[in-house]
């Protein structure tokens, strides 16, 4: 079978590989995607941020009809119907999937399905259902992501025990279910379980859930899992695991001290791992770092001056849209540009209920790293439209330097956080002040408000709050 | 209206700005001083001619300014007040009649390349947007020299350009650079790791002495002829017609006599009066006798001339003398009095001093110093006698003046302070 040649071939088709190959198209460089799933979009598509969005959407309803009583609106008991759930869910993936196949087709850009693996530096070979193609390349960028960790001891090959992937799945609702991990993905899908009415137990090796996310940012989410969940447990580990029957035993200890309980259904959230594996990476000058990911410069160059690598599996923040960014440098770097990943501010949401989001310096980076900062925070008690939401759950945090007032970094926790956060990004990445963001004006009666209100504490003058004058 | 800059002084053509008394929106009188001219070694006033509201200031302090350019906009009394024409495309027709918000005053120091760097407390880089970002990236311009012009120090497009620009002036002015460079390197010195340090700006006025002293010293080879005067005598004539030209509003100090003493030496030895002209390869006798007078000011250094000497008594000289130092002092004076000096007399006697080797006042041939009168045991007529003897250095251009002319100037100047004419007293 004949060879393929191409100037660029992107190997992974998530929101980092499409991006590139997209990109790349639309500067005019011929480009092969290759893919080893039906539907393009990657683990963000069809095992991670959309699906899980979408029973998110789903299932805050229950909790929104149920809260509503009180406000003098009543709903009867909700009934949940799993397989249109899920087949809604499928259909939100498929609707999506098709966008990304009838993008990639008018963009010319070539979808080749199947399993890539590097033969030499500029040759890859694929194994497609209709056998093996090679495809020669100039340049490649590698975008093959990450899956879900599970170590070994939990993995008893029982579909009992769940990663994030097959939680998506939602085959039943588990009479009680065990998250291990308190990250963002045991947080949002034991909320979703929590909803559709399990009994949820989240259990978290550390002091606290979301580590790393600012303590004040993350007391309303925990206030939140404290009465979702059935328990939450920080300082517990889970020690081991057995199939018993149709059940999952578990055995943990709990402030150093152990137990054995049984649970229908288990959820593994403890990280995600790099796809390096059977990669042929070998056969190129690729290296990867201690803990597997690829090692790449600010142009997101490999150590192989003909590979690219983005997205997951090079590391850092495992997000989306940090991969989607990276797929600009490294098509802007192959173009010869001098696009770099420096500086670029990646905002993360968490979605939880509520919601928390952040971008830039967070305050606990601040006082790790010796660096002074002065916080204004704006309580969302103090914002009208949280009111009417009710929803005052929430807070919003400027971190800003005290010598220049530039806005160095955003925190909101909040209904709604992660369509707040992006104005923090603008505010960050462009440099601005806080008396820029004060000076700004937002619209009555959003929760937009609490941004600038926030900077306007940092002056002291913030109409709805008694602040403190800037000292 | 506009202010402009005025007609300075014959031959001055441009000068820098050194104070601007008004801002933007504040109302001024008629004959106000709205703002300070430097020139050469003199400050100048600039009375607004019109009473109104300043609309604009054009320039910022330190620019350099030339005859004929707008300094100030000034909205005079009585007319309409007037917001700049962009700024009432911005507001929209909504703020007619209302005066226009101030606007503030920008940053008043220019991006220096290889000066400026941008420290970061935080870690994070200079402020500025991705675009501007990108285009520094794509031209590999450090964003940390760029001095940003927005709040919180933000870069802009313009900021950019305005970098870019200054870089290119440098890379076609290799002397200035080269120059800039030295200055760096000596900026260079951490003197704070050895003690607490105190720092102080260079006054633009401290700036131009320098930058003339050192042109001075650096291209006139200089020779400093030393001797002493008896002025016992001179000192009792001093005494004796101190009061009665104290009556005349004149205060008689040491210095009306030197004048006089030197107009006419000067007269013989025209050399001294001379400047070497080195384009034409011409020496240049005056024919005319102005002595500028080194006068300490609290700004520092400055020299006012004192006019056609040899034709003046000396009552005059003493009144015009102490009129002209009050004058300097006040920084009142004026451009064209510090100007035209053929000859500089440096007296540091009042404070105190022996000899001392006085830099010359380019473009001038030659200067006196005098120190201090002290009493010495002389022998006089085979007699010890104690003497009131002046320390006179004279400073001269070599390139014009052998060491014999400057003895003989030197022994002419002596006679001419032991032997002063009573007769020039009474006038």
């Amino acid at each position: 079978m004949e060879t393929l040649t191409t100037e660029i071939m992107v190997l992974g088709g998530g929101p980092g590989g499409y991006a590139a190959a997209f990109y790349a198209a639309d500067k005019g460089r011929k480009v092969i995607l290759v893919d080893r799933a039906e539907r393009l979009g990657g683990v963000c598509l069809n095992f991670g941020c959309i699906p899980s969005k979408a029973l998110l959407h789903a299932t805050k309803l229950i909790r929104e009809a149920n809260e509503s009583s009180a406000r003098g609106v009543s709903f009867g008991a909700p009934k949940i119907n799993l397989e249109k759930l899920r087949a809604w869910k499928d259909s939100v993936l498929e609707k999506l999937g098709q966008g990304l196949s009838g993008l990639s087709q008018k963009r010319g850009v070539e979808l080749l399905r199947g399993r890539g693996y590097f033969e030499d530096s500029r040759t890859l070979r694929v194994e497609t259902k209709e056998g093996q193609r090679f495809i020669s390349y100039e340049k490649a960028i590698i975008a093959v992501g990450s899956r879900p960790a599970m170590p070994p001891a939990f993995d008893l090959g029982n579909p009992r025990v769940m990663t994030s992937t097959e939680a998506l799945e939602i085959e039943e609702i588990p009479k009680n279910l065990l998250v291990v991990g308190g990250g963002y993905i045991g947080m949002e899908l034991g909320t979703v379980y929590a909803a559709l009415g399990s009994e949820v137990v989240l259990t978290e090796a550390l002091s606290s859930i979301l580590l790393g996310v600012d303590s004040d940012l993350i007391r309303p989410v925990m206030r939140f899992a404290e009465k979702a969940f059935k328990e939450v447990r920080l300082n517990a580990k889970v020690v081991k695991m057995a199939t018993s029957g149709k059940q999952i035993k578990v055995i943990l200890t709990v402030n150093g001290e152990q137990r054995e309980e049984i649970y229908d259904r288990v959820l593994v959230s403890v990280g995600r791992a790099p796809n390096c594996k059977d990669l042929g990476l070998e056969n190129t000058k690729v290296t990867l770092d201690e803990r597997g990911f690829i090692q790449v410069n600010g142009q997101r160059r490999t150590s192989d001056p003909a590979v690219y690598a983005i997205g997951d599996i090079v590391g850092g923040a495992l997000l989306a849209h940090k991969a989607s960014k990276e797929a600009r440098i490294a098509v802007e770097a192959i173009s010869g540009e001098s696009s770099s990943f420096k500086d670029v501010i990646i905002p993360a949401v968490v979605f939880t209920d509520p919601e928390v989001a952040w971008c830039g310096l967070t305050e606990a980076e601040a006082k790790e790293k010796g660096i002074s900062v002065q916080v204004a925070r704006f309580p969302w008690a103090a914002s009208g439209r949280a009111m009417t939401l009710d929803r005052t759950d929430g807070l919003t945090k400027l971190i800003i330097d005290p010598q220049t007032e530039r806005i160095l970094g955003v925190g909101i926790v909040g209904a709604g956080a992660g369509e707040l956060i992006s104005e923090g990004v603008l505010a960050v990445q462009m440099g601005a002040t806080a008396k820029d963001v004060a000076d700004s004006v937002h619209p009555h009666p959003t929760l937009s408000e609490t941004l600038m209100e926030c900077a306007e504490v940092f002056y002291g003058y913030s109409t709805h709050t008694l602040a403190r004058k800037k000292g | 209206m506009d202010i402009r800059v005025p007609r300075l002084a014959e031959g001055v053509e441009s000068a820098t700005v050194a104070n601007i008394l008004v801002s933007e929106g504040g109302k001024i009188e008629k004959d106000q001083v709205i703002l300070e001219l430097e020139t050469e070694k003199a400050v100048g006033p600039i009375p607004s001619p019109a009473s109104g509201r300043v609309t604009k200031i054009h320039v910022k302090e330190g620019d350099e300014v030339a005859i004929g350019q707008v300094l100030i906009s000034l909205a005079e009394e009585g007319a309409r007040e007037q917001a700049p024409k962009e700024k009432r495309d911005q507001l929209g027709k909504a703020e007619t009649g209302v005066p226009a918000p101030q606007e503030p005053a920008r940053a008043t120091e220019e991006p220096l390349a290889g000066e400026y760097r941008y420290e970061s407390r935080s870690g994070f880089p200079p402020p500025a947007s991705p675009s501007v970002r990108k285009i520094a990236q794509d031209l590999a311009i450090d964003l940390t020299r760029v001095k940003g012009s927005e709040r919180g120090g933000r870069i802009t497009l313009e900021d950019l350009k305005a970098y870019i620009q200054h870089l290119q002036q440098l890379a076609y002015a290799p002397k200035a650079a080269a120059e800039k460079a030295e200055k760096a390197v000596a900026k260079g010195v951490d003197f704070s790791r050895w003690g607490s340090i105190q720092k102080e700006r260079l006054s633009s006025l401290r700036r131009k002495v320098g930058q003339r002293m050192y042109d001075s010293w650096s291209t006139i080879p200089h020779i400093t002829q030393l001797d002493e005067a008896d002025i016992t005598e001179l000192m009792s004539l001093r005494k004796k017609y101190g009061p009665p030209f104290e009556k005349k509003g004149a205060h008689l100090t040491l210095m009306p006599f030197a004048l006089k003493a030197v107009a006419a030496v000067l007269k013989k030895y025209p050399i001294f009066n001379s400047s070497l002209d080195e384009a034409a390869g011409e020496i240049v006798y005056k024919e005319y006798f102005h002595i500028g007078i080194a006068v300490d000011t609290e700004a520092g250094l400055i020299v006012p001339v004192l006019r056609d000497v040899d034709r003046k008594g000396l009552l005059d000289l003493a009144v015009e003398l102490n009129e002209l130092v009050e004058k300097t002092r006040q920084r009142k004076i004026s451009l064209e009095e510090l100007q035209g000096g053929t000859f500089t007399i440096s007296n540091q006697g009042g404070i105190g001093g022996g000899h001392f080797t006085p830099i010359i006042n380019k473009p001038e041939a030659a200067i006196l110093g005098l120190g201090r009168g002290a009493l010495r045991p002389m022998v006089k007529k085979g007699k010890v006698e104690s003497r009131l003897m002046l320390p006179l250095c004279l400073s001269y251009d070599h390139r014009l003046i052998d060491g014999a002319a400057a003895v003989r100037f030197m022994n002419e100047l002596v006679q001419a302070l032991e032997n002063f004419p009573e007769k020039a007293l009474k006038g």
